[in-house]
């Protein structure tokens, strides 16, 4: 009798990146190089600022008062210079240290990410449109510094990107090999919003700009009867985490479209998520996208994205760090996007102000359930983005 | 088309690069500088799991290296190396 295709074994093609001996070990020394420029120069720098050079500057009557001026009175400091230097290099280091390993996998994982693509045994989809124009935002340079980020193809049917951007991400956050546990977004806000409603039961999720669905996934997790789609305008992305949530047994529909006019009818998603995706883009495409939102989102739906803290949010010294990677990690509508509220951003779409929102929400793994009741209650506050906390923005049409 | 056997990505980033220093040959400088701290680094992890192998085989050979894979209590001692390794490196001058 022949096998049911349905029961195949799900092979998981992350267990195809391997890496030798001296690969891994530059993967580690990278990754605390990383953690050495984000944590330990990083408070270096702050307390230079803090101790001497803001106290001088004031002495002075020129103490800065915004993040373009702090960054002016540092950028010729050596803890300036040091700490954005190594930040960059290790920054780069990330994917470089990935990329002969996946060049090396690359035949096989573009076999099975086929082979899935065809079978779809989870009972997801991955639906392509090779007519897609990439918006210039996303192709005029390398954002984060990855030589081809999410969309670049160099052979047919290509998943190179999806794994150099999931394996180059766990070096940046120490997974690989593992110095902590990442923060967990979508476990956190899903979390977050089973407490604010309770009686909340999407019948479809959306994630837009999904990459490879990783933040995608613990949604369907928390809502598990629901239909998951992500979006986004790179194929060799969706390929890889179409295959990914195959073998995971979570059913995912990836299609490749430009979040700023989808296919999808009027009030199709009762819950739209994204993750790190706005100040990605341009601030013309975050209005329109924000507009196809309010177009997406059914009556009593709900829309929330983790975001970077605005302007208004934190310290003139925090957005000076933010802002950093605005020129220095490729990400050219980082300041420009954080300039606005959020608030009056959903207002502007089309949400009404007073169901439009914008806050910080405990990370669930490193809060715990107990502190986060407290949370709920109003007793105690979250910790800041980056700090233990996401920020979130959002609107609800309840 | 390239075939999937063949590709080879792109190591440069498309973008401008920003300098940190007044003399961009120090930013040159400054990746050649992390790029051979990070080869020291897998130079002692190489070293390290040969006498490793040899404390617990007494003998090794280049497959047995390849095959090794280093238990949770090794991964975190080779952090903690990593971790205080970099902070002699990378130790900076009092600000003036």
């Amino acid at each position: 009798m022949a096998a049911n295709p349905k029961d195949i074994p799900i092979p998981n093609i992350e267990e195809l990146f391997r890496p030798t001996h001296d690969e891994r070990a530059r993967q580690g020394m990278v990754s605390m190089i990383r953690k050495h420029a984000i944590i330990d120069m990083r408070r270096a720098l702050k307390s230079d600022y803090e101790e001497r050079i803001e106290p001088k500057l004031e002495r002075e009557g020129r103490k800065p008062e915004d993040s373009a001026a702090i960054e002016k009175s540092l950028n010729r400091e050596a803890s300036y210079r040091f700490y954005s230097s190594i930040r960059y290099n290790a920054q780069e280091m990330c994917y470089l240290s990935v990329q002969p390993a996946v060049e090396r996998a690359l035949p096989e994982m573009i076999d099975l990410a086929k082979d899935l693509a065809v079978r779809n045994p989870t009972g997801g989809s991955l639906r392509l449109n090779p007519n897609l124009e990439i918006p210039r935002y996303i192709t005029a340079l390398d954002v984060h510094l990855a030589p081809g980020w999410v969309h670049a193809e160099y052979t047919a049917d290509d998943v190179a990107q999806g794994a150099v951007v999931t394996f180059g991400g766990k070096v940046f956050s120490g997974q690989h090999p593992y110095r902590k546990k990442p923060g967990a977004v979508g476990e956190s806000i899903s979390y977050w919003l089973k407490k604010k409603f309770p009686n909340f039961k999407p019948k479809r999720i959306l994630d837009l700009g999904t990459t490879t669905g990783k933040n995608l996934l613990p949604y369907c997790s928390a809502y598990p009867n629901a239909e998951a789609h992500g979006i986004d305008v790179g194929a060799p992305v969706l390929r890889y985490g179409h295959a990914i949530a195959e073998h995971e047994g979570i059913p995912v529909h990836f299609s490749q479209q430009n979040a700023e006019s989808t296919d999808f009818p009027d009030g199709h998603f009762d819950l739209i998520v994204s993750s790190f995706f706005f100040h990605e883009v341009s601030v013309k495409a975050t209005k329109k996208i924000l507009k196809e939102c309010n177009r997406l989102l059914a009556p009593g739906g709900v829309m929330v994205h983790m975001e970077l803290p605005d302007e208004s949010t934190v310290s003139p010294y925090e957005n000076f760090f933010w802002n950093w990677d605005t020129l220095n990690n490729n990400e050219p509508w980082y300041t420009s996007y954080r300039a606005q509220d959020p608030v009056q951003l959903c207002e502007e779409a089309g949400f009404a102000r007073d169901r439009s929102f914008k806050l910080h929400v405990p990370d669930i793994l490193t809060f715990g359930e107990e502190r986060h009741a407290k949370f709920m209650r109003g007793e105690i506050e979250s910790p800041a983005h980056g700090s233990g906390g996401w920020f979130v923005f959002g609107a609800t049409k309840m | 088309m390239t075939t999937s056997a063949e590709v080879r990505l792109p190591r440069q980033t498309k973008g401008k690069r920003p300098h940190f220093f007044d003399d961009p040959s120090i930013d040159q400088m400054m990746t050649f500088l992390l790029e051979l701290t990070t080869e020291v680094g897998v130079l002692r992890e190489r070293l390290d799991t040969v006498e490793r192998l040899l404390d617990s085989k007494g003998s090794v050979t280049r497959a047995a290296i390849e095959a090794y894979q280093p238990d949770p209590a090794v991964e975190q001692e080779r952090a903690a190396w990593r971790d205080a390794y970099l902070k002699r490196v990378l130790r900076m001058h009092a600000p003036e």
